[in-house]
């Protein structure tokens, strides 16, 4: 008997073969908050496999049982699970810890030998949930002990996590530094807005439907805008935001991601390397961010304010942050690509924190109709069509267009078709890393991105970063937490004869 | 010029099925609850329709929920015909009823799903049914967790190689019919209907309590934890260590099932098989 006769026609989706998870930085924040809580859900819709089991490293003291109880205890936090839960128990059996510093050989030596001890794995995944500073050092230490490439033991495969690099140089070298140990398949390099299903949907919804492949070109779409907002402030991230920024933090991945997803062709196959093949065409085809020395992206920093009815600090006064600071915490900037499909209509993407709502959404705006036709009963404009993908907090796609208004005379309002992933299926959605992790202990790459999406969004934005190295620090506007940004960002748009929307 | 107003909130929701649920009254109950309750939380439109005397029974309609009280059964595929819609898959929820009925049904519903009490008529029934729409049963939904985890076992190589010399299951529980489909999908899976030796025992209390399968040396078993909301696997097998796990049985209410069912619309091979394989095992009983 070969493969599993009994998953045909198995509703079900499928599992990965036996693994062990691997977690470099187990008692960090992003374990405790999506990890260990994914790890549950899985476990909770039977996706892990039948032998699983996951080996927590960090430099924390701790034994096998504290890692389990911060298991309870992170899943109680932030997944409402409750004390004596029989899946969290089951589960729970299966978390090992071992403490250590992560450049220490003898760590990756006792690593080896559990794994040895956790028989009947047939693969091994890591996940570096560390800071990005110390990626080379596992890395290093991962090969040099013999647990990275190609074995006959099973697979192997890593996880990193964005940022990947902080520059273009930084990424090459990192990329260089992982492929002297692994090569290009087994890396996964995660971001984790592709594990959420209106992403993933968005394939879906351009290339599964008829209707609108046609008109999604710069023949009938006018621009395109592309929103990352949040209402939160730097909160305990100060060190890493400090030397990141918004631009890093958010354009370089998740709204390039994005926006790649809405501007790629149409891929030959849903396979990993056509998918990505075609994001990093869109990429290559995009004009450069800096004309003459002279970013075209506009930066900002929150100053004091109110949001969500509390009064907030402003970014330098934010516990960590330099009093003197010239972090950007809001960018907007045009994007244009170079390509048949996009010639003359602009991607606007913007990204702010401490802005009056948190939501991620693309908005793709159609052209008006040729000839205004009922411009009697419609005194302003008609509203052009409107394609709202929402990305978080509420998955789902909106369409807007004009109807009749019910009257004897003609008038004209628009109004909104609704899809939301919450409720249109009765069902759970899961989240975007339970979808991810198993993705990387199935081997399916295609929500990952690849070194050469990486080096590509590297190369547009660091000539940015250089540019702005070069300019005053007085450059830097100023924005009140609690509204949409400075009003310098609006600029742009209205010498284009447009407008951020009002979200 | 982009309107500035806040338009990605309200408007009309896109619905993905209608759900019409058929039966006799004292079978629609529950429906009701359940399909009010969908058609809340999913993008659904619910209609009901209790059997009666009626060929014009009263209505009462509201915005996504119709409900049609005493009709005829004759008459059920007219009422079926008028209310579905054509841009939305339609799916029946069949509650009980003549099993003549169904042909008719099955030519104007995109799914149907059975969910009756006694189920081997209706079963006999349904099979020529299955190359004209998409067949279920809310029973072999309910069986899917139970199916998934003991796939779950086969992913190990010494399962699969042990395999070949099991030749005994049982299965105990309340409800016989669901362990009947469980040992029809089963053994015609691993191609062991006439070694296997199986068992089936009623017991009181859930569905489905016990399923193992083995060679009295080597064994695989299911078994409901006493909460009633996981299943305690265990896996005996030569040349690998035991397994033991507990794992959740998922949400079993009907309208978790429904739900489950509706992101289905395509044929169920496995289902397919496991009834007919249920229906030719017992074609002798009446």
């Amino acid at each position: 008997m070969a493969g599993n006769p009994l998953n045909d026609g198995l509703r079900i989706e499928p599992t990965p073969g036996n693994a062990t998870l691997v977690i470099f930085g187990a008692s960090g924040d992003l374990t405790r908050r999506k990890l260990l809580p994914a790890l549950y859900r899985l476990s909770r819709g039977h996706r892990l496999p039948a032998r699983f089991s996951a080996i927590g490293i960090a430099r924390t003291n701790m034994d096998d049982e504290g890692f389990r109880k911060q298991f309870r205890d992170s899943l109680r936090e932030f997944a409402g699970v409750e004390p004596g839960d029989d899946i969290a128990r089951s589960l729970a059996a299966h978390l090992y810890y071992l403490s250590g510093e992560l450049d220490d050989p003898a760590v990756y030596q006792r690593l080896t030998a559990r794994l040895q001890e956790i028989d009947g794995a047939d693969g091994v995944l890591f996940y570096l949930a560390i800071p990005p500073s110390v990626y080379g050092t596992v890395i290093r230490q991962l090969g040099a002990a013999g647990l990275g490439g190609r074995t006959s033991e099973g697979w192997r495969r890593i996880i990193v996590e964005k940022p990947f690099g902080t520059d273009l140089t930084t990424a090459r070298a990192l990329n260089a530094e992982v492929h002297r140990h692994f090569e290009e398949e087994q890396v996964f390099r995660i971001d984790h807005f592709l594990g959420k299903e209106t992403v993933q949907n968005l394939l879906v919804f351009r290339f599964a439907n008829g209707m609108f492949e046609p008109i999604w070109n710069r023949r009938y779409i006018d621009h395109v805008q592309i929103t990352g907002a949040e209402t939160v402030g730097v909160e305990r991230r100060a060190a890493y935001y400090e030397g990141a920024g918004a631009l890093r933090d958010m354009v370089q991945n998740h709204l390039m991601q994005l926006m790649t997803l809405v501007a790629m062709e149409p891929p030959i196959a849903f396979t990993a390397e056509s998918v990505r093949d075609r994001k990093i065409d869109v990429l290559l085809s995009a004009q450069p961010l800096v004309n003459n020395g002279r970013p075209n992206v506009v930066r900002a920093q929150y100053a004091a304010g109110w949001v969500a009815g509390s009064e907030v600090p402003g970014y330098c006064r934010e516990p960590g942050v330099n009093g003197s600071s010239t972090t950007e915490t809001y960018v907007a900037l045009r994007m244009q690509l170079d390509s048949w499909r996009w010639a003359g209509v602009p991607f606007y993407l913007r990204t702010g924190k401490r802005l009056p709502k948190r939501t991620t959404e693309i908005a793709i705006q159609f052209k008006q109709p040729p000839l205004q036709v009922f411009k009697a009963a419609s005194p302003s404009s008609v509203s052009p069509n409107l394609l709202v993908i929402n990305v978080q907090p509420d998955e789902g796609i909106s369409l807007r267009f004009e109807a009749k208004v019910p009257a004897t005379r003609m008038q004209l309002a628009p109004v909104m078709m609704n899809f939301r992933y919450g409720t249109a299926f009765g069902g759970p959605v899961p989240e975007a890393y339970e979808t991810l992790l198993l993705d990387a202990m199935l081997g399916d790459p295609t929500l990952f991105a690849r070194h050469d999406f990486v080096e590509a969004s590297w190369t547009l934005i660091t000539p940015v970063h250089e540019a702005w190295r070069a300019e005053a620090a007085a450059a830097l506007p100023q924005y009140e937490a609690g509204e949409w940004g400075p009003k310098e960002a609006d600029a742009p748009m209205a010498a284009d004869g447009r407008r951020w929307r009002t979200l | 010029m982009e309107n500035a107003v806040n338009d990605a909130g309200a408007g009309a929701q896109a619905l993905t099925a209608t759900v019409i649920a058929v039966g006799p009254p004292g079978r629609l109950d529950d429906p009701a609850a359940t399909l009010g309750q969908l058609t809340s939380t999913a993008a659904i439109r619910g209609i009901l329709i209790r059997y009666g005397t009626h060929a014009e029974p009263p209505t009462r309609t509201s915005e996504r929920f119709v409900t049609l009280d005493g009709l005829r059964p004759e008459y059920i595929n007219n009422a079926v015909a008028a209310l579905r819609l054509s841009s939305l898959p339609s799916i029946v929820w069949w509650r009980g009823g003549d099993e003549a009925d169904l042909e008719g049904l099955a030519a104007l519903a995109d799914r149907i799903i059975l969910d009756v009490e006694e189920p081997l008529p209706v079963w006999r029934a349904a099979v020529p049914l299955v190359e004209r729409t998409s067949l279920g049963d809310l029973r072999w939904t309910r069986l899917t967790r139970w199916r998934a985890l003991m796939a779950h076992f086969f992913d190990i190589a010494e399962v699969r190689a042990a395999a070949p010399l099991f030749h005994r299951l049982d299965i105990t529980g309340a409800d016989l019919p669901a362990a009947g489909l469980f040992a029809a999908w089963l053994t015609g899976a691993l191609q062991t209907s006439e070694r296997m030796h199986v068992d089936l025992q009623r017991t009181t209390g859930a569905p489905i309590q016990r399923i193992r399968v083995g060679n009295g040396r080597e064994e695989l078993m299911l078994e409901l934890a006493p909460n009633g909301t996981c299943v305690h696997t265990a896996a005996h097998v030569e040349g690998h260590a035991r397994a033991h796990r507990t794992v959740s049985l998922g949400d079993q209410s009907t309208t978790a099932l429904l739900a489950e069912e509706l992101r289905i619309r395509s044929r169920d091979a496995a289902f397919e098989a496991a009834l007919r394989r249920v229906v030719e095992a017992r074609s002798d009983e009446t």
